[in-house]
């Protein structure tokens, strides 16, 4: 009998401690009006530093059917990214980009050690034996992000009650991230919704279709 | 001395058939699968310079090939194929063709990354049997490029190539003279590059130079004559029509527009124009189109 007392007074302290959140419902749009999928939409706060976990969650690149899966992927800083191949066909994974420059040597599988990346920005993957491969892995330097789906929005929970910084990252976003930075004020224990409208450029990924060939008679 | 026929053939041997052996050596190898299906159209099948030699046709073409790309390292890979091609022509059955074939390619990127330059050595042989017997035979090719891509949406390389064709039946019709005129060799360079648009339409462009035997097929001519090294009748135009084989120089440009139906269709066209100047003034131009659709799986 006591420990059902217990259990239900540790979950009502649960759902009062829920209740004091806040929540950002984000909506991104392109210039046409548009839902954009895969961007991230990061808050940072706007009065002290966020208190970081001790341990980040382990992150998962997937590769299946030669390309990066999920295409964009956003992680706290400090936290491990395995890059598990999923194709029967082995891939070799590299970055360039400065806050994290990693090879992962041909490899089918799971290597054995995951990638940990420790400074926040944006990362490029590519593949060095499929050209065409290209993902992202967005390494926020505040816990509190989430990434948009198809219908373009995305909700970041859990939001100590003050105000944000939010801004929006994408892969095609044609202006500087910190351009889309807005002010939301989230200090009441409510959801608070937001809305950007991104400028998108066109990108060409490298081509993986079948190209034709000019016939040449000898 | 070895002639240069036989070292293109030897050569060929040399890669393709120790390359079928690979696929037990190397894992993982990455199957792919294309077809091509499409028609063109020659405005010069007889590479003939005077009009009423000149002859020009359509053809629908069907081609398979069946390859594996294997990773010997992050910068090397190998890759071999097998593929059969088929052209049947609207008028001009003698024309029509089935080929088999088979390639064996190595490519090594000096570096890591899309952008990295690479080179690429191939090697293909195949055999053409053709419904006019007189062009028979098996072909060899072995070519050697260096490229590089600039950007997501240029690149370009430049090669060499070597390419060999043997005719098997020899229909001699001058004492003296070889009877094979599709027996032909030559050398080429070439330069291409190609862009893309957008995600969907790429567009390309190739030019080179060949220098080595071309075939002209027309009426019975003096001055082509004189100057053939192989004289043979060749029927699929009409009874009084001969095939030369000469020394020659062939300028080629082609140009292609490639349209992404998705990663694994695309819809193409293409345009090749061929000059060829061969000996004592002869000097022929002709087009080829194609429209085609190509997948991969």
């Amino acid at each position: 009998m006591k420990s059902v007392w217990l259990s239900a007074i540790l979950m009502l302290m649960a759902g009062a401690s829920r209740a004091q959140t806040a929540e950002i419902a984000a909506s991104v749009l392109d210039d046409k009006g548009r839902a954009v999928a895969d961007a991230v939409v990061v808050a940072v706060p706007s009065d002290s530093p966020a208190r970081l976990p001790t341990r980040p969650r382990e992150g998962v690149v997937d590769q299946v059917n030669k390309e990066f899966t999920p295409k964009v992927t956003a992680v706290l800083v400090g936290t491990p990214v395995t890059f598990p191949n999923n194709d029967n066909v082995r891939h070799q994974v590299y970055s360039f980009s400065p806050p994290k420059r990693f090879e992962l040597p041909l490899y089918a599988g799971v290597p054995a050690q995951p990638i940990v990346f420790d400074k926040p920005g944006v990362v490029v993957l590519g593949c060095n034996i499929h050209d065409w491969m290209v993902g992202y892995v967005y390494v926020s330097e505040s816990p509190y992000f989430a990434k948009t789906g198809n219908d373009g929005r995305a909700l970041i929970t859990d939001l100590p009650p003050r105000s944000y910084r939010v801004r929006v990252w994408h892969p095609q976003l044609d202006a500087p991230e910190e351009s889309t930075e807005q002010n939301v004020d989230a200090s009441a224990p409510r959801r608070v919704a937001a809305t950007w409208t991104l400028p998108l450029k066109a990108t060409i990924r490298i081509r993986r279709a079948p190209a034709g060939d000019a016939s040449v008679r000898y | 001395m070895i002639s240069w026929g036989f070292g293109c053939r030897r050569i060929c041997t040399i890669l393709i058939v120790p390359a079928a052996f690979l696929p037990a050596v190397c894992s993982a190898g990455d199957w792919l699968f294309d077809a091509n299906v499409g028609i063109l159209y020659d405005n010069n099948l007889t590479r003939a310079q005077a009009p009423a030699d000149v002859r020009a046709d359509g053809a629908a073409v069907l081609a398979a090939s069946v390859g594996s790309l294997f990773a010997l390292g992050g910068s090397d890979t190998i890759s071999l194929g097998a593929d059969l091609r088929g052209e049947a022509y609207w008028r001009f059955h003698g024309l029509n063709v089935i080929g088999l074939g088979a390639d064996a390619s190595y490519r090594h990127k000096f570096g890591l990354g899309w952008s990295a330059p690479w080179l690429l050595a191939r090697a293909s042989a195949s055999y053409d049997d053709y419904q006019g017997n007189v062009r028979t035979g098996p072909r060899y090719v072995i070519f050697a490029e260096l490229g590089k891509r600039f950007t997501e949406s240029f690149d370009a390389s430049f090669g060499g190539a070597c390419d060999r064709r043997y005719a098997r039946y020899d229909q001699p019709v001058v004492p003296g003279i070889s009877g094979k005129p599709f027996d032909l060799s030559g050398a080429s360079v070439y330069v291409r590059a190609s862009y893309a648009v957008n995600e969907s339409l790429a567009l390309g462009a190739r030019l080179s130079v060949r220098r080595g035997d071309v075939e002209s097929t027309t009426r019975p001519n003096f001055a082509i004559f004189e100057a053939s090294s192989a004289i043979a009748p060749d029927p699929t135009f009409g009874p009084d029509f001969f095939a030369y084989r000469l020394r020659g120089t062939t300028d080629v440009a082609a140009l292609t527009a490639s349209w992404a139906l998705d990663d694994r269709s695309s819809i193409n066209l293409s345009y090749t124009g061929e000059r060829t100047r061969a000996y004592d003034d002869l000097d022929y131009r002709s087009w080829m189109g194609t429209v085609s659709v190509a997948f991969r799986y």
